[in-house]
């Protein structure tokens, strides 16, 4: 069974990883330092900053504890290290004959006060264009154009297997397709398809604007690592901010970016984030999962088609899960029937993944849950509890309703365990790949090493009564045999 | 001076382990070493191979669960 070793990146890991200067870069660009600010920083954070933002002085570090009541200690601690993992705040080192002082970082200061107070000619939340609005675009076709792109996306990643759609012939650019490979999200199997990867159904399973997030980390960090394309992931984060800072259905002027950021466009165009006119390339508009990219940051599950739907469509207010609101479409029987109100294509492509699906209707797809169709979910690296969750996030409310009735769990019981049955079923073997020690000169010395084994932590399985045990590394072991040699 | 011999430790209840036996017996081209009940060293390439043949075998023993009534 292969299983990616490619965790689902997020954007505050990746900032984290980031290098101080990298950052004094980024907040060069006041949209940049204003994104950071909006998106990245819990409330009390805020605070600190908005309080500090026109202090004329460092202020003492001492002072902030005035600010916060004693028992939040544990906030305030919090927020305080994560201004200074994304390099906004400055603390200077502990030291006997000054008391430690804290102020914000210069470059993010001054963005920060020119995004809140206008003025000086930045530009940095985009020039709009002078040229007159092809009529035909507006608000609706921007949002059902970035649908279209999304849900190309999305389909790749699920269309290869089970069920087939037909985004095959017209689904996403080679580019976004290779990225998408390179990302470990879908696997090349042998036989020339692909296969979704347990990476790519944690991808499935995010909210749209994380999985943008996702596709749009894993492209910066193709670009870092392929210099000859001209691109610096510094110039593309803050290019991503100024986008995410941009007025929805409103067109913005090509000709006013630099070079590098309009070699970015056409990629940007085909993540649907960005629609130029065919007959107007000097112009472009950004979509709602570009303006959206620094508003709300929530992490929970939410359907995928209600995802895409939720950040192309629905106001922007939210910031909050909107998991409560949605409406469920999946019905699950204790007799492993699985029956979908849903018409997504992209939704039935998902089920298909771990479903023997056996009849279609116009708004409804029934099937059932196997233990091939288990199986073989497993083999392409979904776990059960993916499986699981994917159904209790999606449950039909009618589910809800009579869980709460009889007070029982949501999901069947006997199909939940099952499920995970069926995934031990598959696991008979435990595999550990490493070294066998054997044919010591005698017992002293097989005792000798395979106690150093264990105290370095790498022995896995020992046996005293036949002189050997297995140790998952062996440098270290033969270092400390050519030493015990030498010593003799 | 003891001998380290690479290879892959494989955990399985006894059950399995007469099979992995089994199959190794047709060509003695999997396993190292037997360890005790549970546990034998196979050869590292091999793991895919013997995987797909355990599979195998268990499949015979396991009736198509597909008969059930749709």
């Amino acid at each position: 069974m292969s299983v990616s070793t490619a965790p689902s990146l997020q954007l505050t890991d990746y900032l984290e990883k980031l290098p101080g200067t990298t950052f004094r870069k980024l907040y060069q660009q006041p949209s940049t330092a204003f994104a950071i600010f909006r998106r990245m920083l819990p409330q009390l954070a805020k605070t600190f900053v908005m309080r500090m933002l026109f202090m004329p002085k460092p202020m003492l570090l001492h002072d902030l504890e005035l600010w916060v009541r004693p028992d939040a200690k544990r906030q305030k601690d919090q927020a305080l290290s994560i201004l200074q993992a994304f390099h906004i705040v400055h603390i200077t080192a502990p030291s006997r004959d000054r008391p430690q002082e804290m102020q914000l970082s210069p470059n993010f200061k001054t963005s920060m006060r020119l995004a809140l107070t206008g003025g000086g000619t930045h530009q940095s939340f985009g020039v709009p264009s002078n040229l007159t609005v092809p009529t035909e675009i507006d608000i609706n076709f921007l949002d059902r154009y970035a649908k279209k792109k999304w849900e190309d996306i999305l389909h790749f990643v699920v269309s290869s297997v089970g069920y087939k759609s037909s985004a095959e012939a017209n689904g996403p650019n080679k580019s976004v397709k290779e990225l998408i490979i390179s990302g470990r999200l879908v696997d090349r199997r042998p036989g020339g398809g692909i296969g979704i990867t347990q990476a790519g159904f944690t991808f499935l399973l995010q909210e749209a604007n994380a999985q943008v997030w996702t596709l749009l980390l894993l492209w910066l960090e193709a670009m870092d690592n392929n210099r000859e394309a001209g691109l610096e992931a510094v110039d593309m984060l803050s290019f991503l901010f100024v986008l995410a800072s941009m007025e929805l259905g409103r067109a913005y002027d090509t000709n006013a970016l630099t070079e590098q950021r309009r070699n970015m466009l056409p990629s940007l165009v085909d993540f649907g984030l960005v629609h130029v006119p065919h007959h107007k390339r000097s112009m472009f508009f950004p979509t709602r999962l570009a303006t959206t990219l620094t508003s709300g940051s929530s992490s929970s599950l939410r359907s995928i088609s209600e995802g895409v739907t939720a950040a192309t469509t629905a106001v922007q207010t939210s910031g909050g899960p909107l998991g409560s609101t949605e409406k469920g479409s999946v019905v699950v029987e204790t007799n492993y029937r699985v029956y979908a109100y849903t018409h997504s294509t992209l939704q039935i492509a998902v089920l298909a993944l771990f479903c023997k699906l056996t009849s279609r209707f116009p708004d409804m797809v029934a099937g059932r849950l196997t233990r091939a169709s288990i199986r073989q979910a497993i083999n392409f690296g979904i776990t059960a509890d993916q499986i699981i969750a994917y159904l209790a996030a999606h449950a039909h409310e009618q589910m809800h309703r009579t869980a709460l009735q009889t007070a029982k769990p949501v999901l069947p019981p006997t199909v939940v365990d099952q499920i995970r049955l069926w995934q031990l079923e598959n696991e008979r073997m435990k595999t550990t790949v490493g070294f066998l020690f054997k044919e010591f000169e005698d017992h002293k010395e097989y005792l000798a090493i395979a106690g150093f084994a264990e105290e370095i932590g790498v022995l896995v399985w020992r046996s005293d009564k036949t002189g050997m045990f297995f140790a998952s590394k062996h440098e270290q072991i033969r270092d400390y045999l050519r030493i015990r040699k030498k010593a003799e | 001076m003891p001998r380290a011999i690479r290879g892959v430790l494989v955990e399985c209840d006894p059950a399995i382990k007469s099979i992995i036996v089994n199959i190794d017996s047709d060509n003695h081209d999997y396993i190292i070493e037997e360890l005790d009940e549970e546990r034998v060293v196979i050869k590292e390439n091999m793991v895919a191979a013997l995987k797909a043949k355990l599979e195998e075998r268990l499949a015979e023993n396991h009736p198509d669960d597909e008969s059930g009534s749709e």
